[in-house]
């Protein structure tokens, strides 16, 4: 590894964490005016153009609370969860492709920050870390609904997390590979994973849902039986953290929705005529550039998906009642875990009998 | 004792059961909503200080206390608004104008001393002004009672006599 | 005897003062006839001869000399007859024409008022004949009268209402403009009447009232009809605008009376300026009660509305008042209501300055204090009721093993004892200013010995008690020489208990008083009072106790059987 890969990783990581956090205020604010005009409200509109700047103003008013540590708690582990909450969705982003290989300067960088031939099982290994500042915050915190709404989230998240780790491995069946590159370009091949599994993105759709936390499966938190959960107790910019990192995690559970089940970094239908006509267009002769122009359309590509996913968390989230705790336990294990089961069967005989024959 | 318990669930069809579809229904609601709201740009509420809803003619709100061109109330502190209240939520002390203050003479010798509303106890029915001799209380289109303390709630006179935009 | 609550049912809504009469039922004719029907026929036979008349089919039998409206009063159905100028204590008028009744056999309607009544007549009180009658009159009393109810302080027990309600047309034909007198709508005729003279319906019950109960003869009417106008008499006599009748006099009126004139006048012409704007009679709840501002024990209503009281009126008795009362009776209700009445059990700490104490510790305080006294010397203020004075003498050896002296001490300006009372004017008041002089002196009470007065020639050294008690109910050594500035033994301390003021105890000698326990006004409590006749009257309490001030029962309940729990906090 020479100088320019070090320089290009470090800028990756940058971009990485600039976009998802400017995503992350932008969906703050779409969280709040589509739940206003999904509901027939204006929502937030006085600060900024079409209130745009609320994101800002929270932010702003999130710096200047009080920032407190409850005196009975323990200290270490009350600070550690807010920054292990954001870390893990970002570190669990590593693996996932954003594009293929650019080409700078016949240096040929990959448009992912870590290149590994199993990503999916580090993925898996991330998100199944997620579970941990949940405990971690609401043990510390020292306060019985906190505790409540920890234990609340460990277990559905666990209950969720077999039924989203067997759907994974029915597409794992289907890819045969754990590189999530290749699984990519298994899907430009042949077509997309939820055409090919559709049971299996259906639970891997509602597990994620679970996982995140999200409406309808927002069990952890419930203003009317234990306040805000697992949070209660942090305020000011921990309690942001907690916050962001809910965003966060909604932006890679989509990216990786859309990796596994959407073609991922593939083209959209439509966008290789337009990249052919801009090459024609402007008569671009070099190899380089011309693929490089076909990288920033599929750039372009996951972020369409993914923003659509974020849009449609928010759409769910605005539209459906939330499950009672012993309805969500019985769907997790109950209905999910054995079609999941099945469906893993099901796929391994498909994967054996018509696609690796 | 025997108790009957009789069972009213409904038996669901499959297609009720596998809950997908009446889901995708709901998104498809509420998606209609979002565009309604994000293409069209309309909403069922309105940007509260800036717009205001126009209210019946009719609509009873906060009291006022008319006055004559010499800017002396009209009131001749009868009790009569204070009798009739349901709520009893006015209080007033009379007493005697300073009959060089008095250009109006013997129709206005008594005054109230104090003349306070308690707006928080006040229920708006209106009474206080149909029972009122001289058209002196009367009730405005005025809405807008919030206030910081329970103190400021209580109006007096002279909160009473600044000119509200009245319907009589 | 209590109240002399006569059988007068009078409506409601009526004021009680102008429709009580001392014209009382002869004799029960119902129970006569039923014995006469039970028994024998020997008794009818024997039967003198009576005057009867019948009114709304009721019999009644009067005394020869009687009005029709005064045999009603005796059938105590006077009600029925509608009046403004009639008054049972002043002398008939008929000049409103008013009580307006038809007698069968009688061509015309007759005034009730001045018709004698005869034996056999038929009166109906109610025909529809009468009732267009009244009618008539309410429309054409109503022509001038200003429609003020709303600043009118008569509203809510004036007549003109009352009668227009039941009688009056409920539209007016008079389309002209109303008179005004523009000098006399708000004319003080003293300090304590104003005079509104638009009001005014021209019965002349106030003339009547000065000529033949005070007889000072200030009021008259100057001209006739539309511009009849009720005047002082006492015009300032000036020599150059002697025509100039609007002039404002020089005095205005002077008799003791004056509250009266307000409470005879049917319409709210005539105001008392004491209760001008105060309050809106309806507000006001009632209480009988008898008045404590002199021996004669005048029997009063109070006025009141959340223990605040407004006014004082009074009440028909005809052994004691009749229908008045005088203005310092009627004003008398401002010391109940006094801001620097003591309400609030006080001791006095070393550095002889009062301070608010507890309950418990002035009551324990002056329980031991009684109990190692050797000699105790009760006052009793003569104001004091009959109950209160037996309590002192029956409970205080209980409290104390020395010796226990009790007198009573009036102290308002040269009265000592009920021999040296007299009346002061020719109506009621007595110079004696407290309630219960007699009362005192009947139950075997001695009056305390002149050297404790201070400004008594009597120097020999009698006043070697111990503890004093001082108790009083606001009233007796008010006046004339300060009941405080006793003459005491330098040792003795002095116990003030009862109603005293904040500006008594700047000029009294502070040293001496120990502590100061809060008692209860006349109408804050119930008793009974002697007045100057002999007279025995009860009352019950009007109104509830001032602050934490406690009945003196009470108190000696809370120190002999350490009963707290009767303490409000």
């Amino acid at each position: 590894m020479d100088l320019i890969n070090i320089v290009a990783t470090l800028i990756k990581i940058i971009l990485l964490f600039a976009i998802s956090l400017t995503a992350v205020a932008f969906c703050t604010w779409l969280e709040r005016r589509g739940a206003a005009w999904i509901q027939g409200r204006r929502g937030p509109c006085r600060v900024g153009p079409f209130g745009l700047l609320q994101p800002v103003a929270d932010g702003i008013k999130f710096f200047f609370k009080e920032s407190f540590v409850p005196e009975k708690s323990n200290k270490f582990f009350y600070l550690a969860a807010p920054i292990l909450t954001l870390t893990i969705p970002f570190l669990a982003m590593v693996s996932i492709p954003f594009a293929e290989n650019l080409y700078i300067l016949n240096h040929e960088i990959p448009m992912r920050i870590a290149r590994f031939d199993s990503g999916i099982l580090l993925v898996i290994a991330f998100t199944g870390l997620e579970v941990y500042p949940v405990m971690i915050g609401g043990w510390a915190s020292n306060n019985k609904f906190s505790v409540l709404g920890s234990l609340r989230a460990a277990s559905q998240m666990i209950a969720y997390e077999i039924s989203m780790g067997l759907a994974l491995l029915s597409m794992i069946l289907v890819y045969g590979t754990f590189d999530m590159n290749e699984m990519v370009r298994f899907q430009e091949k042949w077509m997309w994973g939820c055409f090919i599994n559709p049971i299996a993105a259906l639970i891997f759709w509602f597990s994620i849902f679970a996982e995140t936390n999200r409406l309808p499966c927002d069990i952890p938190e419930g203003e009317s039986e234990i306040v805000a959960g697992y949070h209660l107790e942090y305020g000011a910019m921990k309690f942001a953290l907690f916050f962001m990192s809910e965003y966060v995690a909604m932006i890679m559970a989509s990216a990786l929705i859309a990796t596994l089940f959407f073609g991922g970094y593939s083209l959209l239908p439509g966008f290789s005529l337009v990249e052919k006509g801009i090459v024609a267009l402007f008569s671009i002769r070099s190899e380089i550039v011309n693929h490089n122009l076909f990288i920033i359309f599929q750039l372009l590509s996951i972020f369409l998906k993914i923003a659509f996913f974020m849009f449609v968390f928010i759409w769910v989230r605005w539209t459906l009642p939330r499950f009672r705790f012993d309805q969500l336990m019985d769907l997790g294990w109950k209905i999910l875990f054995p079609l999941a089961l099945a469906n893993v069967l099901l796929m391994g005989i498909v994967s054996y009998f018509f696609i690796y024959r | 004792m025997v108790t009957k318990t009789l069972n009213v669930s409904r038996k669901h069809e499959i297609k009720e059961k596998f809950y997908l579809i009446a889901v995708l229904q709901g998104m498809w609601i509420t998606l209609k909503y979002f565009c309604r709201g994000f293409f069209l740009w309309k909403s069922y509420t309105i940007n509260y200080p800036e717009e205001k809803r126009n209210y019946s003619q009719r609509f009873r709100g906060m009291h006022f206390i008319s006055y004559d061109e010499n800017k002396i109330e009209n009131c001749t502190a009868c009790y009569l608004c204070q009798t009739v209240c349901p709520a009893e939520c006015i209080t007033i002390i009379a007493e005697e104008r300073d009959p060089l203050k008095n250009p109006s003479g013997v129709w206005k010798e008594k005054k109230p001393k104090s003349f306070d509303i308690d707006a928080l106890r006040c229920c708006f029915c209106g009474m206080c002004e149909e029972s009122c001799p001289k058209d002196a209380i009367k009730l405005s289109r005025n809405y807008e009672l919030a206030t910081r303390t329970r103190e400021q709630a209580i109006y007096n006179l002279d909160h009473l006599k600044r000119e509200v935009k009245g319907r009589g | 005897m209590s109240f002399n609550n006569q059988n007068i049912v009078v409506n409601k809504r009526r004021m009680y003062i102008n429709y009580c009469s001392d014209k009382k039922p002869l004799e029960n004719l119902e129970d006569q006839e039923n014995l006469e029907n039970q028994e024998n026929q020997e008794n009818q036979k024997n039967r003198p001869l009576k005057n009867k008349i019948n009114i709304d089919g009721k019999e009644i039998e009067f005394l020869p000399g009687d009005t029709i409206m005064q045999a009603a009063e005796r059938g105590g159905i006077a009600h029925k007859i509608p009046r403004y100028c009639y008054h049972p204590g002043l002398p008939i008028a008929g000049s409103c024409r008013m009580c307006n009744v038809e007698i069968e056999k009688a061509s015309k309607l007759m005034t009730a008022c001045s018709t004698p009544a005869s034996n056999g007549m038929v009166v109906h009180t109610n025909t529809s004949k009468v009732q267009k009658a009244c009618t008539g009159v309410m429309e054409f009393l109503l022509t001038n009268h200003p429609l003020d109810c709303p600043v009118c302080d008569q509203a809510g027990e004036c007549e003109l209402q009352e009668y227009n309600y039941e009688y009056g047309p409920g539209t007016s034909r008079f389309s002209e403009t109303k008179r005004v007198f523009t000098n006399a709508t708000t004319k003080r005729l003293s300090d304590k009447i104003t005079l509104n003279m638009n009001r005014c319906i021209n019965c002349e019950r106030c003339i009547r009232f000065e000529e033949t109960i005070t007889k000072s003869y200030e009021l008259v009417m100057l001209n006739r009809s539309w511009e009849k106008e009720l005047t002082l008499s006492n015009y300032e006599s000036d020599e150059n605008d002697k025509d100039d009748e609007d002039k404002m006099p020089t005095k205005g009126l002077t008799s003791s009376y004056q509250g009266c004139l307000a409470d005879i006048c049917p319409v709210g012409a005539l105001t008392f300026n004491d209760f001008r704007f105060q309050k809106r009679v309806w507000f006001l709840n009632r209480q009988p009660s008898i008045c404590d501002a002199c021996s004669k024990g005048c029997n009063i209503e109070v006025h009141f509305e959340n223990d605040i009281i407004y006014r004082y009126t009074p009440i028909f008795n005809e052994k004691v008042n009749r229908h008045w009362m005088c203005d310092r009776g009627r004003i008398s209700y401002h010391d109940v209501e006094d801001s620097g009445r003591i309400t609030m059990p006080f001791m006095n700490t070393i550095d002889s300055h009062l301070h608010s104490v507890e309950w418990m510790t002035v009551l324990s305080y002056l329980k031991s204090t009684l109990a190692i006294a050797k000699k105790v010397l009760i006052i009793l203020g003569t104001d004091s009721t009959c109950e209160e004075a037996k309590l002192f003498i029956n409970r205080i050896p209980s409290l104390s093993k020395g010796e226990v002296k009790v007198c009573f001490y009036n102290g308002t300006g040269d009265v000592s004892s009920s021999k040296d009372d007299e009346k002061i004017d020719y109506l009621l008041q007595m110079k004696d200013q407290t309630a219960n002089t007699k009362g005192l002196e009947l139950l075997g009470i001695p009056p305390l010995e002149t050297s404790y007065v201070p400004d008594s020639t009597d120097n020999t050294d009698s006043t070697d008690s111990d503890v004093v008690i001082y108790f009083r109910s606001g009233r007796a050594g008010v006046g004339g020489r300060g009941g405080l500035e006793l003459k005491l033994k330098s040792s003795a301390s002095l116990f003030l208990w009862g109603v005293f003021y904040k500006k008594e105890l700047d000029k009294a000698a502070l040293k001496q008083i120990v502590a100061i326990i809060p008692g209860l006004m006349t109408v804050e409590k119930s008793g009974t009072f002697i007045n100057c006749d002999s007279l025995s009257q009860s009352f019950t309490s009007a109104i509830t106790h001032k602050g934490a001030a406690l009945p003196a029962d009470v108190i000696f309940q809370i120190m002999i059987l350490e009963n707290r729990s009767a303490i409000r906090s």
